[in-house]
């Protein structure tokens, strides 16, 4: 029962935060899109936008920030592997589990000022400084999400690993869709 | 010390103008015998120049001196108080409207708000405009492509032209290479250190707005911490800061100028009387779109308006 | 705590954290954190919405999504590799020329981007594996592109330059007049490297595998038409920044557009391409962000904390020679490497540096052109060094940082001879600036 409810738990959170790291890839042809738009709007018709800068940050800060977690799935997240390649599995294991609780604190710190930030972007009205002046409150919580997104997933790494040091066995095993994503490689 | 201050200004580290912020900090500690520490961030250095507003309201800095274009999505009033385009140069008429017709109370308010201690404001030099070509009249700012950010844009949108949003560090680029017709700076002396008329030649002589009002402000709860001498003696020295911000200023300005038609800039013709009349009239036309902004932007406008 | 002791402290965790294989971004980010909540308290966390909001709002920044999403788009539709496979055709019986047709195409992708990242991720992205298809080896791969990517810099439009001329009140156009010399003596001698060391050992760079020799001259002439269509996107891209239609940030837009106009006409373009490419960039775009998050909030903090008046006490009063103390900033720059990116240390450095060594008699744009020299280095020197991280996002996964250590450490010793050259022969460097600028 507690196994099966761990491993409903890592299997969400797989495919949730999946489906949100793919999903923003789509932000980077639309990026690209916006800025070649202003090139073309300010150099052919003489009229740049006001809304392609501020709109071209945003969408790639939205990129950023919640690609995060899905980095982390796909463990690309750059390391300094040098000692760590020469240690056997459970020793790496427990590395993650110190690493794991420092990224937390981390994102915990992000997600907690972005809640106050969120809320004072609200009450004030903050906006971009633009002449287009776009509100700020969306990219607060977006900031909100994509860390929570990173906790959950460091969570789910930790209990496998913690599954496999107490074990000896994979709480969930490795599923064919991280393969599936490698093909364009 | 009694008090350890972090005071953040916008210049880089051994710059004219940051040695003036640096004296503030001096004097403060000096003022009082050491009861207040102040430690200079200089730009780049932990705070991001736009971030300084929101540092000094978290705390995380405790005084701040920033350019208000900058927040204009934070703080509306301050677009305002630095200056509308078509706002007066003559110091004594600003002098007269911060301190006896009541835009102090109102921006003390606005800061205030924001968990903000409003500290006397200093006056720098004017807005410039500098373009490719030279211009002979209003009518060739149409169809240029300037870059000009906030107020600025739409002020210049109303002579013709096109605001274009450009990162400070692409200008020269863009001027050099001619994705832009010209662009503003924060005064003369900002023209001369991004090295822009190596790439555009020619200074508009009508300034954007007048003389630019600029606030240094203090964190609430750090300020509520000092006893009232300290109080008495922080604004004090920012009262001596602001007579160092007028002199110097000055003096560098005319270098600025100096050193830019060195090496080649040149003025553009004085404008006729029916161009300054079109000059006044596109800053004017702005007053009503700020003013149905923000409540304190309306009510410094309404002030402003009664005069 | 003093902040000699602090940086003491920080420098420790960080390689603690490293040596555990803690993410670079969200270990650097935690540690400062971390040690900043123990001396500080639950106030330093207030540095986190400056720190992020000017790293996301950074629109220099945006280079490095474009540019490596017009490279993904490149390699995956095979049209990067076409521009390679034609030089092979060409000069492919030269030992290492795939390596020098790539230091080639970095200096015109340094000529298109002016901050580092960008200028690593993108040669990367497009040079990389033809390399490695081609049986190269990996470390000669990996120091080709660390060293033409960091070009970027070096070859104007250059951001670093235009912030140590804004912050030193110099001249731009002169700065990057003066960086020209230093560029092409940094190309030639990456060529002259290349060449040596494929000689001394020929395995590193294996000549053709006879398959350009065996084909009919109709695929010759397809070889060549696509690497040249291919190498005119990038002149495209270059002569919208010089023409004044982009900026160098917004060319990697046009990039992408002539990109998929390209695959397009090739007949190369699907959507599932399309879509790889996206979801690659994306994935390295976020990489490189949260390293640049992390590391951003690392030295903002430390900044806070006062690491600038440590520097500013140790270089002056040290009592040395002129030349001693320009070595000595020297020094101190490659060390703030460990810590800070480029842009802080020319933020930093320049308005600190430069007057003293004006005062001393030399002239400040040789100064700033070993500042950029300089900087070059030291994002690149292990152990930390953002540009090794780039690097290593942009490898194939069994590559190692060991691997990226050992790869880039030739290159770097050229670098530096360089920068020595520089140094000791000032005229080298002002000899054209002042010829064409007086
Ligand atoms: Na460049
Ligand atoms: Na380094």
């Amino acid at each position: 029962m507690f196994t099966s409810t761990l491993r409903l738990y890592c299997t969400a959170v797989q495919r949730l935060v999946a489906f949100i790291g793919r999903g923003v890839s789509i932000l980077m042809p639309m990026i690209a899109l916006v800025i070649a738009f202003e090139v073309f709007a300010r150099y052919f018709l003489n009229k740049p936008t006001i809304w392609a800068y501020d709109l071209s940050l945003f969408l790639s800060g939205y990129l950023a920030a919640l690609g995060g977690a899905y980095a982390q799935q796909r463990k690309a997240h750059i390391n300094v592997d040098i000692l760590y390649l020469s240690v056997s599995a459970n020793v790496k294991r427990i590395f993650h589990l110190v690493s794991g609780a420092l990224a937390i604190f981390f994102m915990a710190v992000v997600v907690l000022v972005s809640i106050d930030k969120f809320n004072e972007a609200l009450n004030f009205n903050y906006r971009r400084m633009s002449e287009w002046a776009p509100p700020m409150h969306h990219f607060w919580m977006m900031l909100i999400v994509a860390c929570s997104l990173l906790i959950l997933q460091i969570i789910s790494d930790i209990i496998n690993d913690l599954y496999h040091l107490v074990t000896g066995r994979d709480l969930v095993p490795v599923s064919d869709e991280d393969a599936e994503d490698d093909n364009g490689n | 010390a009694e008090h350890n201050w972090r005071f953040a200004n916008l210049y880089t580290r051994g710059t004219a103008f940051g040695e003036v912020y640096g004296n503030l900090a001096k004097n403060i500690e000096e003022m009082s015998n050491g009861r207040i520490k102040v430690k200079m961030m200089y730009a780049g250095e932990g705070v991001d120049t736009k971030g300084i507003l929101g540092a000094v309201k978290s705390g995380l800095i405790t005084m701040g001196a920033t350019f208000q274009p900058m927040n204009a999505g934070e703080l509306p009033a301050g677009i305002v108080e630095v200056g509308l385009p078509g706002g007066t140069a003559d110091v004594g008429e600003l002098s007269v409207l911060f301190h006896e017709k009541g835009w102090n109370e109102v921006l003390t308010k606005a800061y205030g708000e924001q968990g903000l201690v409003y500290l006397d404001p200093y006056i720098q030099p004017p807005v410039y405009l500098l373009t490719k070509k030279e211009i002979k009249s209003v009518e060739d700012f149409k169809g240029l492509k300037l870059r000009a950010p906030g107020a600025y844009g739409k002020f210049v949108r109303n002579l013709g032209a096109s605001p274009v949003s450009l990162t400070w560090s692409e200008i020269y680029t863009g001027l050099a290479t001619g994705v832009i017709d010209g662009s503003i700076g924060s005064n003369l002396i900002d023209h001369r250190d991004g090295n822009h008329v190596e790439v555009a030649k020619y200074m508009y002589r009508l300034p954007l707005a007048g003389a630019q009002v600029l606030p240094v402000f203090v964190n609430q709860k750090a300020w509520n911490k000092l006893p009232d001498d300290l109080k008495a003696i922080v604004k004090a020295a920012t009262a001596v800061h602001a007579r160092e911000q007028m002199t110097k200023s000055r003096l560098w300005e005319s270098e600025a100028i100096a050193d830019m038609e060195a090496k080649g800039m040149k003025w553009s013709p004085a404008p006729s009387a029916e161009d300054k009349a079109a000059w006044t009239k596109a800053g004017e036309s702005l007053w009503d779109e700020y003013s149905a902004q923000d409540k304190h932007s309306k009510a410094l406008i309404d002030i402003l308006k009664k005069q | 705590m003093e902040i000699e002791l602090l940086t003491g402290v920080l420098l420790l965790c960080i390689l603690v954290a490293f040596a555990i294989g803690t993410p670079v971004g969200l270990a650097l980010g935690g540690i400062a954190m971390a040690i900043g909540y123990s001396t500080w308290g639950e106030g330093i966390f207030n540095i986190v919405p400056s720190t992020f909001e000017s790293i996301l709002f950074s629109f220099i920044l945006l280079a490095i999504p474009l540019y490596i999403y017009m490279g993904q788009l490149l390699t995956r539709s095979g049209i990067g590799d076409a521009m390679f496979n034609a030089s092979q055709l060409v000069i492919g019986k030269v030992r290492g020329s795939l390596a020098i047709s790539v230091v080639g195409v970095c200096s015109m992708i340094g000529a298109m981007v002016g901050i580092i990242g960008a200028g690593i991720m993108t040669s990367g992205s497009i040079a990389l594996k033809p390399m490695l298809e081609r049986g190269y080896d990996k470390r000669l791969a990996l120091g080709v592109i660390m060293a033409g990517g960091g070009l970027g810099i070096l070859i104007p439009p250059s951001v670093p330059m235009i912030m140590f001329a804004a912050s030193t009140q110099n001249s731009v156009g002169k700065m990057f007049i003066a960086a020209l010399v230093p560029a092409v003596v940094t190309i030639v001698l990456l060529v002259t490297y290349i060449v040596i060391s494929c000689k001394i050992n020929p395995e590193k760079a294996p000549l053709g595998t006879g398959a350009e020799a065996k084909m009919t001259p109709e695929q010759k002439f397809r070889t060549l038409r696509d690497g040249l269509l291919s190498v005119l996107l990038i002149v495209a891209v270059l002569g919208s920044i010089i023409s004044g239609i982009a900026t160098p940030t917004e060319s990697g837009a046009i990039g992408v557009v002539g990109a998929i106009i390209l695959a397009f006409f090739f007949k190369r373009f699907r959507f599932g391409l399309f879509k790889s490419a996206g979801l690659e960039t994306a994935m390295l775009v976020s990489v490189a962000m949260w390293i640049i998050l992390g590391a951003t909030l690392f030295s903002n903090f430390h900044l806070l904390m006062g690491v600038q008046d440590m520097v500013a006490g140790f270089t002056s009063d040290l009592g040395l020679p002129p030349l001693g103390v320009v070595i000595m900033m020297q020094l101190v720059m490659l060390l703030l490497g460990f810590i800070i990116d480029e842009f802080i240390i020319v933020l930093m450095c320049a308005p600190l540096f430069t007057p003293i060594v004006v005062d001393l008699g030399f002239d400040p744009i040789w100064f700033g052109i070993l500042m950029i020299l300089n900087i070059e280095i030291a994002v690149q020197t292990p152990p930390y060094g953002f540009a090794l991280f780039y690097l290593k996002g942009i490898a194939p996964p069994d590559v190692t940082m060991l691997d990226i250590y050992k790869s880039v450490t030739p290159f770097i010793l050229i670098k530096l001879l360089v920068l020595i050259l520089c140094l000791l022969f000032p005229d080298a460097v002002m000899w054209l600036p002042n010829k064409i600028m007086g």
